[in-house]
């Protein structure tokens, strides 16, 4: 029990941290596709994902405008790596490959760039697995991979939100924690709470120094199992609560940056083969409050695998244990 | 297993249809600007709009504004309310600035409220095409012809800026036009001077009261925005707080604090409102010409003095919105330099080429500036 109160004070800690607004919307989907299951020791998990990110509603505070005319995609291709060194700790690695797009609907007209976005490094620790309830704590850095240069066919930069990295060192904080019971044994509530605390790019348009806001993000999911055509079939449910601070240039507030957001995200994983799962999300916005006007999300998908290998236990039939019981 | 195949490669055919959305993004994906797609340009970056790859300004000073082409959306089709409306006091209060326009018998008014969310406003004016811009980085407002090579065009927001100033684009040609260098600075008419018509910028208690028959821009312009809320925070107040880059900072004046500035080419001559106390008209030089600026706490206009005036006498009166200095010869001239009473009536005074700014705006663009 006193690691659900400390999992209650992190919570607590990183939600005070985050006063209040928070930023643009657009962007990669770093800090939201980070978490790997926590699996055995021994175990690599790869995870290939792509996630399509689509920004078309135009707000003010919490009203939406009636205003289509720009549009925000960004197209991820994520590749996470993560390994179980001991039972309670292991270490995780996404990657990125992006391509952002703004295109005005009344003049057709494009802008885009590509590249390969920046990267986390996390590490995670089991605190706590037993009586069907886990608790992990995790930490690590998001890496200025991606490039911060991109032109377009004039020859001038892009502006910051629509390039593939960022030029900042993240810090980035992870809890999560899980709880089955005993009424029905595949059924799994569980929350996680990641803080991203942003770095500054020094060389913003060369002479000035940019730093997106603080993002924090609060997860609560319901996930139950079943088996359909001998196939484990997972359906989740998440609310997603997304808070993030005034973007800053050389620490001034930038009007229309930051804001909070509420999210619902049913998702399926269907266990392809014991060890291939195939996963698949929808996020969709219930609540908008940005700060004053800014384009914000309509929707994202994602798709993509996660392989699990060098498995010790067939996790297929602890499952089928599971269900017959 | 053969299942699990097929239902991954299933899967991968619907994420690729998702990807198509707006055409692939692994193609060229290059717009010609005209609603439909080319190809050409290269595979990491598109952008269309003019794609002549020649400047006359630095293109590294050249920035992305962030909303993109039009992103910022100009009003072409403008609707204008009588300054006696009901409704205009739902919008406007009388400290509000304006930037006005008088051509024959119209007087038109552009409240900053509005154009700090269009920037562009593409106008009939007495018969003429008319384009006001605003820029709201630097404070600065022009109006000139809607016109590129003698054709008609409009303008539009390009969504670059040139040293935090407005870069507008004309629709017939692509064109970038610098809107404080007054010039094209890059596309088919790269070179090219815009024809510009006098704007005046001043409250709108005083605009209205000198012109009472003034239209001003309605706040039902058929976009989705709050305008009587400021998109830019605490931008105008904070002398420290700036967007994007420029190329010279000058303390000689607070950063934010608004001059008038007659300009010609590289050079600039500035006067603050702290020169004209509660109302004051100066003579001064500006290159080789005479010239008479009059002033007070609400509002800063010049004249060049032709030969023919330069032995009169002018003195700030603006006792009554009739008129707004008078000489000593007895004649009342009003804001637009024109006689309204006494021996030159019907004469009029030519206006200096000149624009209100903030005073961090000037030094990048002109490299010889006198601070009057």
């Amino acid at each position: 029990m006193s690691h659900l109160s400390l999992f209650l004070v992190v919570i607590l800690f990183i939600s005070k941290k985050s006063q209040a607004q928070t930023c643009c919307s657009g962007g990669v989907p770093l800090s939201n596709n980070i978490g790997l299951p926590l699996a055995e020791k021994g175990i690599l998990q790869i995870g290939v994902s792509y996630d399509y990110n689509n920004l078309n509603t135009l707000n003010e505070g919490s009203t939406r405008l009636d205003d289509s005319n720009r549009l925000r995609v960004t197209h991820s291709l994520l590749l996470n790596l993560g390994y179980s060194i001991t039972t309670r700790f292991s270490v995780e690695a996404l990657f990125s490959w992006v391509n952002q797009r703004r295109r005005i609907i009344t003049n057709n007209t494009l802008s885009q760039s590509s590249g390969v976005g920046d990267a986390i490094l996390l590490t995670r620790y089991l605190l706590l697995n037993k009586n069907d309830m886990t608790l992990s704590i995790g930490g690590g850095l998001k890496l200025p991979t991606g490039a911060t240069d991109k032109k377009s066919d004039l020859g001038i930069t892009l502006n910051a939100d629509l390039q593939p990295g960022s030029n900042a060192l993240d810090a980035i904080f992870l809890t999560s924690v899980s709880k089955q019971f005993n009424f029905r044994k595949s059924l799994t509530f569980s929350s996680r709470i990641t803080y991203r605390n942003t770095g500054v790019n020094r060389e913003y348009q060369n002479v000035n120094r940019y730093k997106f806001g603080n993002e924090t993000q609060l997860f609560f999911s319901i996930t139950d199992q079943f088996i359909v055509f001998n196939k484990i079939v997972s359906p989740s449910l998440t609310l997603k609560h997304r808070r993030v601070l005034h973007d800053e240039i050389n620490s001034k507030q930038i009007s229309n940056t930051g804001g909070q957001w509420l999210f619902l995200n049913p998702s399926l994983s269907i266990g392809l083969a014991e060890n291939i799962n195939f996963l698949s999300s929808l996020e969709v916005p219930i609540y908008i409050n940005v700060e004053g006007i800014q384009l914000t999300p309509t929707y994202r998908l994602n798709f993509g695998v996660l392989i699990q290998l060098f498995k010790e236990k067939s996790r297929m039939k602890i499952i089928r244990k599971l269900m017959t019981q | 297993m053969k299942t699990s195949y097929l239902f991954l490669i299933s899967m991968l055919f619907i994420i690729l249809s998702c990807a198509s959305d707006d055409s692939s993004m692994f193609s060229t994906g290059v717009n010609n600007g005209n609603g439909s797609e080319g190809s050409g340009g290269n595979v990491d970056d598109t952008d269309s709009g003019g794609a002549a790859s020649n400047w006359t300004i630095p293109i590294d000073e050249v920035v992305d504004g962030g909303p993109g082409k039009d992103g910022i959306p100009s009003i072409d089709n403008a609707i204008f309310l009588e300054a006696g409306d009901a409704r205009v006091n739902n919008y406007m209060e009388d400290d509000d600035l304006v930037v006005g326009i008088v051509r024959g018998n119209v007087a038109k008014a552009y409240p900053h409220r509005i154009l700090d969310w269009h920037e562009v406003v593409n106008d009939d004016v007495f018969g003429d095409k008319i384009t006001i811009s605003y820029c709201p980085l630097t404070g600065t407002a022009f109006g000139w012809e809607s016109s590129v090579d003698n054709r008609y065009s409009e303008f539009g927001v390009s969504g670059l800026l040139y040293n935090t100033n407005l870069i507008l684009y004309d629709r017939a040609s692509d064109s970038n036009w610098s809107q404080l260098k007054l010039e094209c600075v890059n596309g088919e008419f790269i070179g090219s001077k815009p024809k510009v018509a006098d704007v005046l910028e001043t409250t709108w208690k005083l605009w209205k009261e000198m012109f009472p028959e003034t239209k001003i821009l309605s706040n039902e312009q058929g976009f989705s925005r709050k305008y009587t809320v400021y998109p830019y925070g605490d931008y105008k107040q904070d002398d420290e707080f700036l967007l994007f880059p420029v190329s010279k900072i000058d303390n000689s004046i607070p950063n934010k604090d608004r001059v008038h500035v007659i300009i010609s080419v590289d050079s600039a001559k500035v006067f603050e409102f702290s020169n004209f106390g509660n109302g004051k008209a100066i003579k001064s030089q500006f290159l080789s010409n005479d010239i008479l600026i009059i002033g007070d706490q609400k509002m800063i206009n010049s004249y060049i003095i032709g030969s023919q005036y330069i032995n009169l006498v002018f003195e700030y009166d603006f006792s009554t919105p009739d008129y707004y200095f008078k000489d000593n010869e007895g004649n009342k001239w009003n804001v637009l330099g024109t006689a309204v009473d006494g021996p030159r009536k019907g004469e009029k005074l030519a206006t200096t080429s000149s624009l209100m700014s903030y005073w961090f705006a000037i030094p990048p663009f002109f490299s010889k500036i006198e601070i009057y």
